[in-house]
Formats: C-alpha cells, structure tokens, sequence
C-alpha cells in the first residue's frame, strides 16, 4: 500500500492524466480520494472511495439496516479521523428512525466513531431528507454527510441523485444515501453497494469477532464492480481483510492488480 | 369590547344603533360596555341590564368575552410596535407605551399621539392617548381627562395613550417614560400636577373601595389630596394609596413591564407603498442586516437569535425568529437564515395586503471578536455553524443535535441529544420568549427551539437522570412510576455531562449496538438452558439462529425506581445469527419459570 506522499504522487498524476484526456465521463481533476486500505477494493475504486461524490448503500436483507449503516458509519469514522475536527452529519426521517432505531452515542464510540464528531438531524419526510442533505454537501463545514431513507427511498430518483453528486462536486464532501431496501432504479451516484452482514471469525473464546461486511459493488462508475468480504477493527480503525474469506478477497495480496505499486516503487 | 364585536362583524346590531355588552356579575346581569349610541342614552357601566332594557326595550346585548377581549388587546399591543419597543399590557383595556426617544421619528409628541389616534380609529377602536412624564399621570388623563387636557397635556418625555376606557371598551395605548427617568425639571414636573389637580381621585389607580372612604370625608378630586399630609393618609387609607400619589406625581419611579423581550439591536424601515413579495422581503432582511451589523460591529457583538417582525398593513404582526449557534455578524447569512425560516412557515404567513413595516432586531447577543481570515482554505468551523444555523432555521433547532453521555448507566438514558446550537444566553432568551408566546395562543411564530422532534435536547428534571420521554417500555408501569419517581416537571436546566469513559473494549466485537429502539421489541427466543443464552430467536416474523454469545451482562435499573421494591433487571446478551447479524438481546427480570420470561430485541449492531 503507498504512502501519504506517494498518494499525493498518484494524486498529482492523475490530475495531469484528466487535463489531457478531457474527453473521459467524469473528470478526475483535483479529486480527493478515501483510501479504505484493502488493496482489493481500493483497486476496484480507483484508489479510494471517491470525496466530493455521492455513494449509495442497501442492505442486502431487510433486516440488516444496522449493517448497512455500521458501514456507512465506518466509512465515517475513517473519514473523519485525523484530529483536524471534521465533522459527520447523519440525517435521518423520523420513521426510518422509528423503523431501524436511532443512532446510539455508545456504540458510535465503540465503533470507532466520536460522538463529538457527529451531528444528527431528524428530519419529517424523505424529500427533506434529501434537502438538507443536498445543503449540507454543498457547505464545506462538513466531510461526510449520510442520509437514510426508509423503504426504498424511491424519493432519490435519479434527479434527486444527480443533484446530490453536483452538490457533493461543489462542497467536495462525501454523500453516502443509506436506503433500507435496495431501489433497482438508475441511479446517478458514483458507487453503488448492497451491504450484508458476513460471519465473523469468532475469537478464541468462541465470543463474537470483528464486525464483518460482505460488501457487493453494484455499481461503479470508476471500475469494476466486485464482492469483498472485509471486517472492521473498531480500535484500529481500519478495515481489515476478512481472515477467512471467500476467493474473491484473497487476490488482495496478488499486487499484479494493484496499480499503486510501480508508482510506490518510483516515487 | 363593543368595537370588537362590530369589527368581527358579529355585532347583533349595526354600529350606529345602541349597543351593550352585558356580564354576569354576583348573580346579575350588569352593563360592561357599551358603544357611543348607548352612552348617549344615558347608560352607564355597572348598570343591570334589566334597568337598562327597562328603559330602553329595544337595546342589542351581546355577551361579555373577557378572553376575546384580552386578546385584542394583546393584538392591539403588538400592533403599537410600530411606534416602540416598548409595550406594556395595563389590562383590561389599557396599554403602555414608552416612547421616551421614539417620538420625535414620529415628528414630536403630540403628532404621535394623533397619529396613533387616528389609525386605532380608522381600525375601529374608540381610543384616547395621552402622552405624560409618569406612568400614573399618563393613565388618570387618558381615562378622565377632558379632550383639551388630553391634547394640551405635559411636554413629557413619556406618553400614554388610552382609548375611551369609560364607555366602550377597546385597545388602549398608554405611554410613560421607561424604567431610568430622565432628569425632570421644574416646569415639567408643575405640569403634571396641574393636569392631575382637576381629576376625580378615581383617576389615581385607587380600589372603588378607597374612593368610596375617601368621598365619604369630602375628598373627591386629587387637589384635595395632594398637599396633604401624607402620614395621616397613609395611616388612614392604605400605604398603596400614598404610593399611587407618588407614581402619579413622579415622586416614585414605576417602570413599565415590557411585553416582548426589548432587542439589543434594532434596525427597521417603513414603506409608503405595502410589500407583499417574498423576494421584496428578504431583501429588506438582508438590507436591515447590513445595518444591524454595523450596529453590533460598534459594540464588537453579534446575533444569536434574530427576530424579524413584519408589520401587516390590517394590523397583523408576523414574528418570525431565527437561531444561531455562534455570533453571528453577517447579512448574507442572516438573510440565508431567514430563507429557510420562511420556507418552513409556509403559508401561515400571509401577507395578505402587504407590509409596511419590516423590523429586525437582535434579541440576544453574544461579544464576536473579528477573526482574521486565513488564506489556507475554507473555515470548516465556521461553514458548520452556519449549516447547523440553516437546518435548525428550517426543521427547528431541537432537531439538530449532537449526542451528549449522560452519568447512569441505563442504557437508553446514557446518552442525550441536545441541540447542537445550544448555549446557555438563547436558551435564557427562549424561555422568555415562549412564555410570551404562551401568552397569546393566537401568535403563531414558532419558537426556534420548539422543533417537535422526539429524542429532544433539553432536560426538564434537574434533578434526576431522566430525559422528559423515557423510553422505558411501558409495560408494568415502569412509565409511570418514573415519572412519580422523578417528582415530574419543574425548572428547566441544562445538564451537560461530560464525564463519560467510553466502556471497556477487550473484546473483538463492539459491545454497544450502533442503533437503539425506543421500545425495545418484543421477540420469542429459546434458551438450551432455562436461563441461559438464546439458542434461536424470532424478530420481526423471521427466525434466526444464533452463532455466538456473547453475555450475559446484567444491567439492573435503579432500585428506588420500582414502587414495589422488585428489582428489574435484564440480562443482555450480544448475539450473531447464522448470517452474521449481530443484536443485542435482553430477557426481562430473573428467571422464574419458562412462562414468564420475556425476551426483547433492544438494538443492532453493525
């Protein structure tokens, strides 16, 4: 995995590369990017999960909204971490609270997440939902902004999401919707992911293991798509490749799809 | 309260026709109020109404409605805005107004007076306005004065207004000079008691009871009286007599008790021609902004909560307030402020004909430093702010939060959500301002800290670790009995408690669930042993079987809690599913037979 400064290296190229080939779908300009550190799914994502970009999350089970969410939250907490006080916004409507629960500062704290770097809005209906989220991408106070819808969250029509995404260009934060039932509609966000809970390895004890994520990339506008079994060290903060994982995740380790290499190497 | 009734268009009879309005007073129907026609038939207050229909059958009676009636008045108070901050309710039918530095925007005392005059009338109201440098004086001329007097009446900084309190009851503007006197000289001074000598002693304030004793010993005007001596009147008739001659004459101060909250800051503009656009509106705010600014830029302070008052051309005052969760020194944002304030009210601000005065004032402020801009790149602290400014503008502040941990260990009262906007000056303002708002049932401005969210900010039990909802679940009571555990309801106060050491991680798994349930949910569970950990459990109609356990951990709830001495207690248990779902579980109270265990579902992990 490279370095800060070779990301930066990396970074800088990439600038370089979208100035030339200005006729690509999406423009990689000055683009900020959060590495997850899984070599497997940073590859898939161009080198990190792209900031300034809107990214949607499902659960792949109707019950597992807690999944769904632990990664959006995770994703969060990597986001945030780094001690510059960066904050996350979690918005939320009412029934979708009502539904799924609220968020409960604890384990937020366990999870690796603050609650100081938090800030949660209760919002009436999902097109408000939906506005605010919009306003929060567009100010540059916040760095990950993630709105959950209940249901299918069929108000995030692809209007709606394509507005989010120019909004999260303008503010250059992270928008993650977090819908409760996958919507198979088109959609203008950058990723696309169906989250399901993944087994965790029990620990010698026979207690439960690290958070474990079967993440499926539905939808990717930068790459391929792909199935990645990862967990989540909460003290750590970092995902971790989950040790007894299906093939998909093993060829982490094969560097010959790891493009960040031969520059590390270089730089 | 005659003028109410034609206003309103319920009036039994036209205006020009005798009209009164009768209330029951121990047992009889007695004369309230009547409108001019009536008076001049010789009908008096306090009358019976069967006299009075005796003489003249064919009077209209409405109604008394003392409640009708103390609203208009506060409508009629909050109309006389326009001219001052200051206003005071003198109910029934009275109010003060002082206008000790606002006259002469209006060109001088007396042009007020007419004009406040006039425009009451053109809405309906009978009404006299006198203007007087005490409280008291102001008060005894504008109910008892003849119409010179109230006209040619003292050069005063101060002025009342009272429309004819006698007869027909309605608003009444009455003004005096605020709490701090201003130095009185000589003349000023002679001149309020001139105009006071002639006046009945009624005219000072005094119960009926007094100027009964008093009219029995030949005392009837306030000449007679005010060169007494005064130990012997107050030996005879009361030290509240003495202190009303006092207050009358200036020689005691009486400030007025100001209805709203007087703004810091306060910037308006008039407009000859009504606005009714909501673009035209938001522009005013943000030009009065840019005054207000320079205004608090002087005294080095900014805005934590803005006020707009839009002044309707039929009298109508909309209050609309907006929130800040830092000072806030900048028109732009407090335009953007209002934006979303006006999206969030809707329609329930009409402006109808348009407005004619748009006012805005800072009714709390905070001292706001000058920062020096960086160069580096964008504020982050800052922008946030102003984002959790907006949201609250919009949804209410109460549902912009952040999470606060809380001293107990009970999971569901661990932590709080307070609003992320708080501090203690709004919150301080807020109360005022919703007791005010209580006051008139009709307002309809909504308090910024009123969102109606439910996990809302503040604590109302100080003395306790309860938030104002309990979440506990409402089976057995235990609602309830917190509640009179508790004590309930009383002074609000604010509990931030930071003292909180995140629990203990030693194992892999976190062992808080990241969401918590209200009410826990009811599941049926299997135990391999009677009071083991789950074997299998049903959720939300769908069956799960579990992997790994992880408890139980046994969290007992306060013991003085329970009214009948039980301790509840539960045991949780972290479980995955086969799956790899991970919940957190609970079964109710200690195991006593299989019948009687109770499982619940109280949250999910990620």
């Amino acid at each position: 995995m490279a370095s800060a400064a070779h990301r930066g290296a990396l970074s800088h190229l990439r600038q370089a590369l979208a100035t030339i080939d200005k006729d690509k779908g999406f423009s990689l300009a000055g683009e900020e990017l959060l590495p997850l550190g899984l070599p497997a799914v940073d590859a898939a994502l161009g080198g990190g999960l792209a900031c300034g970009a809107l990214h949607e999350l499902a659960p792949a089970a109707p019950a597992q909204f807690g999944t769904a969410a632990g990664f959006a939250l995770a994703l969060a907490a990597l986001r945030t971490a780094g001690g510059k006080g960066r904050t996350a916004l979690f918005i939320q409507t009412d029934y979708a609270a009502l539904e799924a629960g609220a968020l409960y500062g604890p384990g937020l704290d366990c999870l690796g997440l603050p609650m100081e770097r938090l800030i949660m809005l209760r919002v009436p209906r999902p097109v408000d939902a939906l506005w605010a989220c919009e306003e929060a991408l567009k100010s540059r106070g916040v760095a990950i902004v993630i709105a959950e819808l209940p249901e299918a969250g069929e108000a995030a029509d692809f209007t709606a999401t394509r507005r989010l995404t120019l909004a999260a260009r303008a503010g250059g934060g992270i928008g993650i919707l977090l819908r409760h039932r996958p919507l198979p509609i088109a959609t203008a966000a950058t990723t696309r992911w169906q989250v399901a809970a993944a087994p965790s390895t029990p620990d010698r004890f026979g207690g439960l293991g690290r958070t474990a994520f079967d993440l499926s990339l539905n939808r990717n506008r930068r790459g391929h798509g792909g199935r990645f079994i990862v967990c989540w060290d909460h003290h750590a903060c970092a995902f971790l490749p989950q040790a007894l994982s299906v093939g998909v995740a093993a060829t982490a380790d094969d560097g010959s799809i790891d493009p960040q290499r031969p520059l590390a190497r270089a730089g | 309260m005659t003028d109410r009734l034609i206003r309103s268009g319920r009036s039994p009879a036209p205006a020009d026709k005798p009209l009164v309005v009768a209330e029951p007073v121990k047992g009889a129907l007695r004369l309230a109020g009547m409108n001019d026609a009536a008076d001049g038939l010789g009908l008096k207050p306090g009358m019976a109404l069967a006299d009075a229909r005796a003489m003249y059958p064919d009077i209209a009676v409405a109604d008394a409605d003392p409640e009708a009636d103390r609203r208009m008045l506060v409508a009629i108070a909050d109309w006389c805005d326009r001219y001052t901050p200051l206003v005071g309710l003198d109910p029934p039918d009275g109010l003060l107004l002082d206008i000790s530095g606002c006259a002469h925007l209006f060109g001088g005392e007396e042009t007020l007076r007419r004009d406040i005059t006039a425009r009451l009338h053109a809405q309906g109201f009978q009404a006299r306005a006198a203007v007087a440098d005490t409280v008291g004086c102001a008060w005894a001329v504008a109910r008892y004065g003849t119409c010179e007097s109230l006209s040619a009446v003292i050069p005063g900084r101060a002025e009342s207004a009272s429309p004819e309190s006698l007869t027909t009851a309605a608003g009444y503007g009455f003004r005096t000079r605020g709490p701090t006197p201003a130095p009185r000289n000589d003349t000023s001074s002679d001149r309020t008691i001139d105009a006071l000598l002639p006046l009945p002693l009624a005219a000072l304030r005094i119960t009926p009871e007094t100027v009964t004793a008093l009219a029995q010993v030949g005392l009837k005007h306030i000449a007679d009286v005010i060169d007494r001596p005064r130990a012997p009147l107050a030996a005879r008739f009361g030290e509240a007599f003495v202190r009303r001659i006092d207050q009358a004459v200036g020689r005691t101060d009486e400030p007025i008790m100001p209805r709203l909250p007087v703004p810091d800051f306060v910037t308006e503009r008039r407009f000859a021609e009504p606005i009714a656009l909501e673009a035209d509106v938001l522009g005013t705010i943000e030009h009065l902004g840019h005054e207000l600014v320079r205004l608090m830029e002087r005294r080095g302070e900014g805005a934590r909560l803005i006020e707009a008052a839009l002044f309707r051309t039929d009298g109508k005052v909309h209050r609309i307030a907006a929130g800040t969760g830092a000072p806030l020194r900048d028109a732009a944002r407090i335009r953007a402020l209002f934006v979303e304030r006006l999206a969030a009210i809707g329609d329930e601000c009409d402006p109808g004909f348009g407005y004619d005065v748009v006012r805005l004032g800072a009714l709390a402020t905070d001292r706001c430093d000058p920062v020096q801009t960086g160069l580096a790149g964008p504020d982050h602290a800052a922008e946030l702010t102003h984002l959790v400014d907006r949201l609250g503008a919009r949804f209410g502040l109460r549902r912009v939060t952040r999470i606060v941990p809380q001293d107990t260990h009970i999971p569901e009262y661990a932590v709080a959500a307070v609003a992320a906007a708080v501090s203690s000056k709004v919150y301080e303002v807020h109360t005022r301002y919703n007791r005010r708002n209580y006051e008139d049932p009709r307002r309809s401005v909504p308090s910024p800290l009123a969102g109606e969210g439910q996990g809302g900010g503040w604590r109302q039990t100080p003395n306790s670790q309860l938030p104002p909802t309990p979440a506990l679940p409402r089976r057995k009571g235990v609602h309830a009995r917190l509640q009179r555990a508790t004590g309930g309801g009383s002074k609000p106060s604010l509990r931030l408690d930071f003292a909180y050491s995140p629990l203990d991680q030693d194992s892999l798994a976190p062992t808080r669930p990241i969401r918590l349930f209200e009410q826990p949910e009811r599941i049926e569970a299997i135990a391999s042993v009677p009071d083991g950990p789950p074997v299998q459990f049903t959720w939300r109609r769908v069956r799960y079987a579990v992997a790994h356990v992880e408890g139980p951990e046994r969290i007992a709830l306060d013991w003085w809690r329970d009214g009948q001495g039980h301790t509840l207690t539960r045991d949780y248990f972290r479980v995955e599913s086969h799956e790899g779902m991970r919940v957190w579980l609970y079964r109710e109270g200690a195991f006593n037979g299989p019948a009687s265990t109770r499982w619940f579902l109280h949250g999910v992990f990620a």
